[in-house]
């Protein structure tokens, strides 16, 4: 079967009964979902849920103890260099070689993505995401959002089918925040599908599709933002966290507990 | 669930990825100053200071000096370069980033100690240039190629000890501690043991180490003298150095320091 005999209705993503263990501790236990094509699916959870582990798992970075993980149809196990060429990654710290300016780090991850680009064309693309002016700077002369305005270039700069991005908003203000919801929803409009990470509820329900809250490494809920509202809005646990109108945040809270975690 | 395509795994080519690998290694490695200069500087260093009264002497003459400031500017490229400057990426997620991407790993390391070989080669160029000027060795074209294949092995000898630190190591802070204790003991070991100041027995075991070989190898090649067995154990010391901190630096090796 070639690449373009692929069904169009294939899930880019598709994560079975995914376990992901470090040594005898359970990071992520027996998760399954999946992501259409054109979806921006939101990964919710506490700090130490899992979500991390479930994207590096995605990612290639681990290896998990059990399940399976296809990425565009191409098993991740079986075929880890191709399933990585489809995929645009933004990790959690956005680190390049302090050494390199912009332009060199844009180069760096094109070539090894296959991508090439000109320097008419570099420029252009950097112009277009505000950094025209910075392609000699160094990666940590650019202020927070310009870095991860950056990252998410270079995460898409070989136009992948499936996004992963670890908390691309963390950290910005709100100015840089929507520019990047904005940025993020152009790259859907490309026909790009995005997993996303993140703690802010508020991003979820004004970026996602779909989100799924995840807990202790187990899949808790897995809904439209709407939909989780409307599904856990009499929940006595959701009820109780609620203060006036049932939020996303609170059926959050409700469904994972309002302990600190670290 | 199965997978769907078996034909349609398309993978970037491996040529273009290599080639941006080599190009941002290299710019990387030629702004980093501190490792850069010192590799270079201390031989010359060396070199100079060895040019004045009778230390030269005290260090075993001409050909030994050289062979000392070659041995000194390898380790200091490798040990104090290399090793850090993979541990610090380490740590802060460089590699991690370098991971995701849909290269063999083998290439992603490759690279760097491909460009690092060719950073000591180049050094080695400059010490033995210096060497010739300060202290008036003549060299035939034969002895400059073998002191150049001398110095790559020694180079990769050292660079597989550094990828063994890194495997077995895995904080920047812990890694740069312990390669500072090794670069010490390596140099401590096979220099001032070979002399026989500390023993025969440690005279012995000096012959063995890394630098030990090398300094034999660089020595006999310097002084023009034929292929002895003395060479062919020192050539198979530094093979078995390479050979078992290579496999101990890919066994244990993590891309990331958590």
């Amino acid at each position: 079967m070639s690449e373009g005999d692929v069904p169009a209705t294939l899930p880019v993503l598709q994560v079975d009964q995914l376990e992901v263990a470090y040594g005898a501790r359970t990071a992520v236990a027996g998760i399954s979902f999946d992501i259409r094509p054109g979806e921006i699916f939101g990964l919710l959870g506490p700090n130490g849920a899992g979500k991390t582990s479930t994207l590096s798992a995605i990612e290639g970075l681990l290896r998990p103890r059990s399940g399976f993980l296809l990425v565009d149809g191409l098993d991740v196990s079986e075929h880890p260099l191709e399933a990585k060429a489809r995929l645009g990654v933004q990790l959690q710290t956005s680190s390049f070689q302090a050494e390199l300016g912009i332009e060199q780090i844009v180069r760096l991850f094109a070539g090894l993505y296959g991508a090439r680009l000109d320097r008419d064309q570099l420029r252009t693309a950097l112009e277009q995401i505000g950094l025209g002016g910075e392609l000699g700077r160094r990666f940590k002369q650019l202020s927070g959002g310009q870095q991860q305005r950056l990252a998410l270039f270079i995460a898409s700069v070989h136009e992948p089918r499936l996004l992963l991005l670890d908390e691309p908003t963390a950290g910005l203000d709100p100015q840089s925040r929507r520019q990047l919801w904005n940025r993020i929803e152009a790259l859907r409009g490309e026909g790009r599908s995005i997993l996303l990470t993140t703690h802010s509820m508020e991003e979820a329900q004004a970026v996602c599709d779909r989100v799924a809250i995840i807990d202790h490494g187990a899949l808790v809920a897995l809904a439209t933002p709407a939909g989780l509202i409307e599904e856990y809005k009499f929940d006595p646990r959701v009820v109780q966290a609620a203060h006036g109108e049932v939020t996303l945040e609170d059926v959050f809270i409700g469904l994972t507990g309002s302990e600190i975690r670290d | 669930m199965k997978s769907v395509t078996d034909t349609g795994t398309v993978r970037p080519p491996l040529n273009l990825a290599l080639r941006a690998l080599l190009r941002a290694d290299a710019t990387v490695l030629m702004r980093s100053k501190i490792s850069a200069t010192l590799s270079i500087l201390l031989p010359v260093v060396i070199l100079v200071a060895t040019t004045f009264g009778k230390s030269q002497h005290r260090l075993g003459g001409t050909t030994l000096t050289i062979g000392l400031a070659l041995v000194i500017g390898l380790l200091t490229s490798s040990m104090l370069g290399f090793t850090l400057a993979i541990a610090g990426d380490r740590d802060t997620g460089v590699l991690q980033r370098l991971h995701a991407a849909p290269v063999p790993t083998w290439a992603i390391m490759g690279s760097r100690m491909g460009v690092q070989v060719a950073a000591n080669l180049v050094g080695s160029i400059i010490v033995v240039v210096v060497g010739v000027i300060l202290h008036g060795l003549a060299l035939d074209a034969g002895q400059v190629l073998l002191v150049l294949g001398a110095a790559l092995l020694g180079g990769v000898t050292f660079l597989s000890i550094g990828q063994a630190v890194v495997g077995l190591v895995k904080s920047s802070a812990a890694v740069l501690a312990v390669s500072r204790v090794i670069f010490i003991v390596l140099i401590l070991l096979g220099l001032v043991g070979g002399t026989g100041l500390l023993g025969d027995t440690l005279k012995s075991i000096a012959e063995w180490t890394p630098v030990g070989a090398l300094m034999t190898l660089f020595a006999d090649i310097l002084n023009r003298a034929g292929w002895s067995a003395q060479d062919g154990w020192a050539l198979l010391a530094c093979v078995a150095w390479t050979v078992v901190c290579a496999g101990i630096g890919i066994r244990w090796f993590r891309w990331e320091s958590r």
